[in-house]
């Protein structure tokens, strides 16, 4: 049974490759995208529970993302990874509607309980 | 040209105008004097004169009266070979000489025309007052006084035996006399000498007095107003004139030494004032230059810390990927298995590199580190365990002089151990790979706090005052590229000052470098 179903969007293909072998194993469905706009297509397709975003990103970055995830598709719970630089601007996502932030390099413990815990948010 | 100078000086002038003053007032008296007394003089003789003829007259009386022509005549010749008669005549009522000390003059008849008689016998002068005397000059320059007398007709005289004279006769002859007047010519002349020497001794002595009184009170005080003057002019200030008359000079003088204290005054202020704005400038000068350094230094940091940023995201992530890929490793591994415990070590490293990035990142941005109470011989352990086994260390005597019972200080062991990884690393590099480090730490006691301090000496080449003015700056490095970044020390400093300690070099040419770290003790309570 799938547990739910992710979108990461990371320009990086390490993070995306992190994030999928984290989560996959542990029943979620896990779908990729390089960059904003591919997420932001895959979202108009499919229906998805968690979407975790790097912050950085050429073209478009997190909080635009962030802004129109919630915007179109507010039932989906978001999570922003940051890099040390970015900790003001994760916690400006946070009053964006964010679910919560991660911050790399994280452990696939720690982005399995922050998604399980966006998960269990949602059920309520 | 000193001629000229004395001419146009004041006293010249005033002594020229005094001089010439003198000279005329004194000409001009001396003129009148002497010619009143010439007067006066020949006054005299004139009386003498009269007398002298009176007594032609007395003497010759006797004669007439007798008609002793012979004794008349020699009479009149004795009389006229006395000192300063020059001739004595009688002349008969016809004009002729009837007596003369001059015996060829005898029997000559004088024309009434002539000049001579016509003083009295011309017709205009009848009613005038006969003039009695007149004075010629002789041969020789000298004046000559002559005396008339006419010989008037007495009871006695056509009274006489001899009837030669009728009674209505008023005039019988005239007696003349001429005297010499060249003994009062050279009295005067030497007087004349004489008071014109006495009037130039006078003048010499005036002139000597007034020169003796102009020089000591107008040349000299001007000549040493002058020159204070010009001293003034050269910029000697302090020169003070002596001078303390109570006339016009020495007001002047205490006029001008008024104004030369007044600025010398002025002038010192200025010149404090000028000091004191050239000490001014010079501090503003480098409390600019120091803030400038500051701004230099500071966005020297900030661009690190723009540089670290980037980087940290960068590395960020293929470290993510390393710890990922690690932790699912390990799951694979039960632990106590050799593959667990390395697995274990490569995640601990990444996880070192991510700390070492957040020191970067927090060095750049100054965040406070998680400080706690540390144990520094805990630290630097730590940090020459990870160094021992490079093959760099193979040949370097470490030496650890370690105080047992250190203070603690309160600080992020991880920073501190990069702090300790840094100087021991620069140690090594300095003495290439063969040498001596020693690394001390000791507890230090001043009036107000404790300190730890660290020091990590080294048998390396020393560092020149050039290097050592930049050692402290990002990117400042003497090591090739791909070797040294030139970060290591500016973090450091970065480091220790944000733990509120020090950091400090000693260093000699040739024989190596200890550098000092500082950091306050932690004091329970
Ligand atoms: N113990 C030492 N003896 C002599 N020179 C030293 C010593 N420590 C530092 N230096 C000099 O100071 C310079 C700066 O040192 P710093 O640690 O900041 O940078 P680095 O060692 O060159 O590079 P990095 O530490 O970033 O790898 C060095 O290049 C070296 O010339
Ligand atoms: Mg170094």
């Amino acid at each position: 049974m799938v547990k739910g179903k992710v979108l990461v969007i990371d320009d990086e293909e390490i993070v995306r490759i992190s994030c999928s072998r984290a989560l996959r194993p542990e029943g979620f469905d896990v779908q990729l995208a390089r960059n904003g706009v591919e997420g932001l297509g895959m979202l108009g397709k499919d229906r998805f529970d968690v979407v975790l975003t790097d912050l950085k990103m050429p073209d478009m970055d997190g909080i635009e993302v962030l802004k129109q995830v919630k915007e179109g598709w507010p039932e989906a719970e978001v999570i922003v990874i940051t890099g040390y630089q970015t900790v003001d601007t994760a916690v400006k996502s946070i009053k964006l509607g964010a679910f919560d932030y991660v911050e790399k390099p994280f452990t696939p413990d720690k982005i399995l309980a922050a998604v399980t815990a966006a998960m269990e948010h949602k059920k309520k | 040209m000193l001629n000229r100078k004395s001419i146009h000086s004041l006293t010249g002038k005033l002594i020229m105008a005094i001089g010439t003053l003198m000279v005329a007032g004194s000409t001009v008296f001396w003129y009148f004097l002497f010619s009143h007394q010439e007067r006066e003089l020949i006054q005299t003789s004139i009386k003498y004169g009269h007398s002298f003829v009176d007594l032609v007259k007395k003497s010759t009386r006797y004669g007439m009266l007798t008609f002793q022509e012979l004794l008349i005549q020699q009479t009149i010749e004795a009389i006229g070979s006395a000192e300063g008669v020059i001739r004595v005549r009688i002349f008969d009522r016809k004009g002729k000489i009837a007596h003369s000390s001059d015996k060829q003059d005898i029997g000559t008849i004088l024309d009434i025309r002539a000049p001579y008689c016509q003083n009295c016998h011309s017709p205009a002068e009848a009613s005038r007052k006969i003039p009695t005397w007149t004075i010629t000059k002789d041969s020789n320059g000298y004046r000559v006084l002559n005396i008339v007398q006419p010989i008037y007709n007495e009871v006695s005289c056509h009274t006489s035996a001899c009837h030669a004279h009728s009674r209505d006769q008023r005039v019988l002859g005239l007696v003349e006399a001429n005297l010499s007047l060249s003994l009062l010519d050279t009295g005067i002349k030497k007087q004349g000498i004489a008071i014109t020497v006495y009037v130039a001794i006078f003048l010499c002595v005036i002139s000597v007095v007034l020169c003796t009184i102009l020089w000591n009170f107008v040349t000299t005080p001007v000549n040493m107003l002058t020159k204070g003057m010009e001293r003034v002019a050269g910029g000697d200030l302090d020169y003070h004139l002596d001078i303390d008359t109570r006339d016009e000079i020495g007001q002047l003088a205490q006029a001008f030494n008024a104004m030369t204290s007044d600025l010398k005054k002025a002038k010192n202020e200025l010149v404090e004032w000028g000091n004191t704005l050239e000490k001014k400038v010079q501090e503003k000068t480098e409390a600019i230059q120091r803030a400038q350094a500051q701004l230099i230094h500071s966005e020297k940091l900030a661009s690190l810390g723009r540089m670290a940023a980037g980087v940290a995201h960068e590395i960020n992530s293929p470290l993510t990927g390393i710890v990922t890929f690690g932790h699912l490793l390990l799951k694979r591994f039960p632990p106590g298995t050799e593959e667990h415990d390395d697995i274990q070590v490569i995640i601990e490293q990444a996880n070192r590199c991510s700390t070492i990035i957040r020191g970067l990142l927090g060095f750049a941005r100054a965040s406070a580190a998680d400080k706690a109470h540390t144990d520094i011989n805990d630290v630097i352990n730590h940090a020459l365990n990870i160094v021992k086994n490079k093959a760099d260390f193979f040949n370097i005597k470490l030496i650890t002089d370690f105080d047992p019972v250190l203070a603690r200080v309160k600080a992020d062991p991880s920073q501190l151990q990069q702090v300790f990884l840094n100087l021991i690393m620069n140690a090594a590099d300095a003495v290439e790979g063969k040498g001596t480090i020693t690394i001390a730490t000791r507890t230090l006691r001043d009036d107000t706090a404790d300190f730890v301090e660290v020091e990590v000496r080294d048998t390396g080449p020393g560092i020149t005052d050039e290097n050592l003015e930049k050692i402290f700056e990002p990117f400042f490095t003497t090591k090739p590229v791909g070797k040294g970044t030139g970060l290591g020390l500016a973090v450091t400093h970065g480091i220790i000052q944000d733990h509120g300690g020090k950091i400090f070099i000693k260093t000699k040419l040739g024989e190596g470098t200890s550098f000092f770290v500082r950091l306050p003790a932690f004091r329970e309570g």
